[in-house]
């Protein structure tokens, strides 16, 4: 059961961290070897939502 | 043992979804309580995944997790990333959960709720879902590829193009759709009205805290954000009720028309982290909460219906919108059921962060159940109203009149019993002037909410709040479509006009920006203008026409599956896309015609424009009749440009049926997965 519940946490707060693009930060960080810095955060957030903008939303 | 246990328990899940289906359909005098709606929905959605899809993922697709998918060969650290196919999952669902489900199913139940609801739950089963799933596992074989570029390289170039052409105009009438929804929502309302302003300053907050003075603290800025907008919410009141403030945020449709239309050319125009990026965070969390919420209310609260299961406006004389439930009941209802949007989403992102093919099936299919039963929940929130009173807030006042008494009368006459002192003393709880004629459906799905979150937490004194709460919700999730698809018309405007003068097409080149953002905010403005000042709401008439156009994008999709699939097997499975292929092709181009072409004024776009010109003639009246032309333009545009791509597809199909035609397909060769072992 607390296996269970440890998982069903994992995921939750792995949603959490994919909607608030802080798993693609991740990534970026690791992509491009570099580590958390104000300045690393901006290029990503322009990076990032250059991209993610172009997507169309669902009605 | 184990085997037989589970026939045993599927069985007893069929059954129950048979008999709660039956039970909700065979329900007539009495209110029917939501639970049999709940049992009967979620019961039929999980013998479609368990069966129907488990079929098609086996032996249509034959979905193999031994081939890498393109987020492992194509692993860039940016789009393409084998990511945990949960979080896929939640990433998928809040992109393609937006305001359709909530406002369709509202508006639809004017039918009364047997007709919305046998739609959205079969609607989704064999159409929506399959739509989703077919298309995420045609970008997942081709690279993650877009909906438009598989058009282009599965059916042709003038399907391709055609494709990207519709998809723009659906946009725009999409986006002037759901700013009426707003406007309607927001007309003549202090509490609201101040409530949706105060976001925008608190979005910048959030900008500016992520971007300088805590950059990457995604999490607490939400949660800053969040208690922001709640204060908000509560502050409203106080504000309705200052003799000051009230006067400032008290707003005309036309005034929160034009506040709509500078609002979405700042948000193409600005940069991306100022407004758009912290709007999109606080929406998709407040999105997901309460949809979780709604979800635990109705499981407590277990209302009873009060619709009854059909109405006598099944008979297209309905003062919402007009038109018969056949085709309107499916236009009405297009995302909870079947959403061509949906195959923007399942060939965008999605396909490139899944790490194995059979992930494709929870999540293609899944997702689109999960939306489904939003689109059940809002039905429910909205059909636990009183029959008068829901009828009292969707009524244009053009309909049933724009003084109280009149607009009652009307609508007790049609059978459902509301008085003038009902309705004001339900706008006195919500701390609202009136809430009559108030179309588009947000209102009355707030009202329904509210009634839903005060039963399961008790305290009636917070009814205005929780209403208003409902409000911001549904205003926030739709401005931040409204942003983002406004941006999103923006690339592909620039995109489209590049090729004619490529400064046009660079995203960075200033006038480029302005000029094209606002060119769309224009296209769009203007018909939300149209709806604005439409004497039946505007809705009768938009909301048709974004249905039509979405179901027809739906349409669109659903041949590029069955391409894929004509390819793959020849005849044998293309049913699994053709059937509901078939089936939208039917109602959308049923609804178009009688749209253009029907000789009832009410319903027919050319017959309101000949009525209009017969009448006395003011500039009014002139805007009235271009206006009707126009819809009728549009309508017919919409229906060429897919019967281009179907009969497209169906050449195309023909010749590899035929044996003239070589089934060329584009899927990316095969190559084993090295993940096995990291996953």
């Amino acid at each position: 059961m607390t296996a269970f519940l440890r998982a069903v946490a994992e995921i939750i707060s792995g949603v959490v961290a994919e909607l608030s693009d802080q798993n693609a930060y991740r990534r970026h960080l690791a992509a491009h070897g570099a580590v958390h810095s104000p300045e690393e955060w901006r290029r990503f957030q322009d990076e990032h939502w250059a991209a993610k903008s172009r997507r169309g939303r669902c009605c | 043992m184990g085997k037989n246990l589970g026939r045993v328990l599927w069985a007893a899940i069929a059954l129950a979804a048979a008999f709660s289906m039956g039970a909700v359909a065979q329900s007539r005098g009495e209110p029917v309580n939501s639970t049999w709606l709940v049992i009967a929905s979620v019961c039929t959605y999980l013998v479609g995944y368990r069966f129907y899809a488990r079929f098609v993922a086996a032996r249509v697709m034959a979905l193999d997790d031994k081939r890498a998918t393109p987020a492992e060969r194509l692993r860039d650290g940016h789009d393409f990333e084998p990511t945990n196919k949960w979080i896929v999952f939640g990433h998928h669902f809040a992109a393609i959960a937006g305001p359709g489900p909530l406002v369709g199913p509202t508006l639809a139940a004017q039918f009364g709720y047997l007709p919305g609801f046998l739609w959205i739950v079969i609607g989704a089963t064999l159409g929506g879902a399959i739509q989703d799933f077919v298309i995420l596992f045609g970008s997942l074989r081709r690279d993650g590829k877009s909906l438009g570029q598989m058009a282009r390289e599965e059916v042709g170039k003038v399907g391709g193009f055609t494709a990207l052409i519709t998809v723009l105009l659906i946009m725009i009438i999409l986006l002037a759709v759901i700013g009426l929804v707003v406007v309607n929502a927001l007309k003549d309302s202090p509490w609201g009205a101040f409530t949706i302003f105060a976001t925008m300053p608190i979005a910048v907050l959030m900008g500016l805290y992520l971007r300088y003075w805590r950059p990457g603290k995604v999490g607490e800025a939400s949660l800053i954000g969040f208690i922001l907008v709640m204060s908000a919410v509560w502050g409203g009141q106080a504000v309705a009720q200052s003799a000051t403030l009230a006067p400032w945020f008290t707003l005309s449709g036309k005034q929160l028309a034009a506040a709509l239309i500078l609002y979405g050319f700042l948000a193409s125009s600005l940069p991306v982290w100022l407004l758009l990026a912290p709007r999109d965070y606080l929406s998709t969390f407040v999105k997901l909460g309460v949809v979780i919420l709604l979800g635990a209310g109705i499981v407590l609260v277990r209302p009873d219906l009060q619709l009854p299961p059909l109405t006598r406006f099944i008979d297209g004389t309905g003062p919402i919108f007009a038109g018969k439930i056949f085709p309107f009941c499916f236009i009405t209802i297009a995302c909870g059921a079947v959403s061509g949007f949906h195959a923007l989403i399942s060939s965008g992102t999605t396909p490139k962060l899944l790490s194995r093919e059979r992930d494709a099936y929870g999540v293609g299919y899944g997702s689109m159940l999960l939306e489904s039963f939003v689109a059940v929940m809002a039905l429910i929130a909205a059909a636990s109203l009183q029959p008068g009173v829901y009828f009292a807030v969707n009524s244009p006042a053009g309909v049933v009149g724009a003084a109280p008494a009149a607009a009652t009368a009307t609508i007790t006459n049609w059978g459902f019993p509301v008085s003038p002192q009902e309705m004001s003393t339900m706008a006195d709880q919500v701390g609202e002037k009136t809430l009559f004629n108030r179309t588009g459906g947000a209102p009355s799905l707030a009202l329904g909410m509210a009634h839903i979150f005060v039963s399961s937490t008790g305290g009636r004194a917070f009814m205005g709040f929780w209403y208003h709460f409902a409000i911001m919700f549904e205003a926030l999730f739709i401005l931040t479509t409204l942003d983002a698809g406004t941006r999103v018309g923006r690339f592909m405007l620039q995109d489209l006009l590049g090729h004619a003068w490529p400064q046009l097409g660079r995203t960075s080149w200033m006038p480029g920006i302005l000029g094209t953002s606002a060119v769309i905010v224009l296209a769009w403005g203007y018909f939300l203008y149209q709806g604005v000042v439409d004497p039946l709401g505007g809705i009768n008439s938009l909301w048709p026409l974004f249905g039509i156009a979405n179901q027809l994008l739906a349409a669109v999709a659903l041949c590029v599956g069955t391409t894929i699939l004509v390819k793959m097997h020849g005849a044998k499975f293309m049913w699994v896309t053709c059937v509901p292929l078939v089936w939208l092709v039917a109602v959308c181009f049923t609804a178009g015609w009688q749209k253009i072409f029907s000789p009832l004024p009410a319903l027919g776009f050319l017959a309101q424009a000949d009525q209009l010109a017969a009448g006395p003639q003011t500039a009014v009246t002139a805007t009235l009749v271009f206006n009707a032309r126009l819809d009728a333009a549009v309508t017919g545009i919409f229906l060429v440009l897919v019967a281009t791509i179907l009969i497209d597809s169906v050449r195309v199909w023909a010749g590899i049926l035929g044996g003239r035609r070589t089934a060329k397909s584009t899927e990316t060769p095969f190559v084993p997965t090295r993940l096995a072992e990291e996953l």
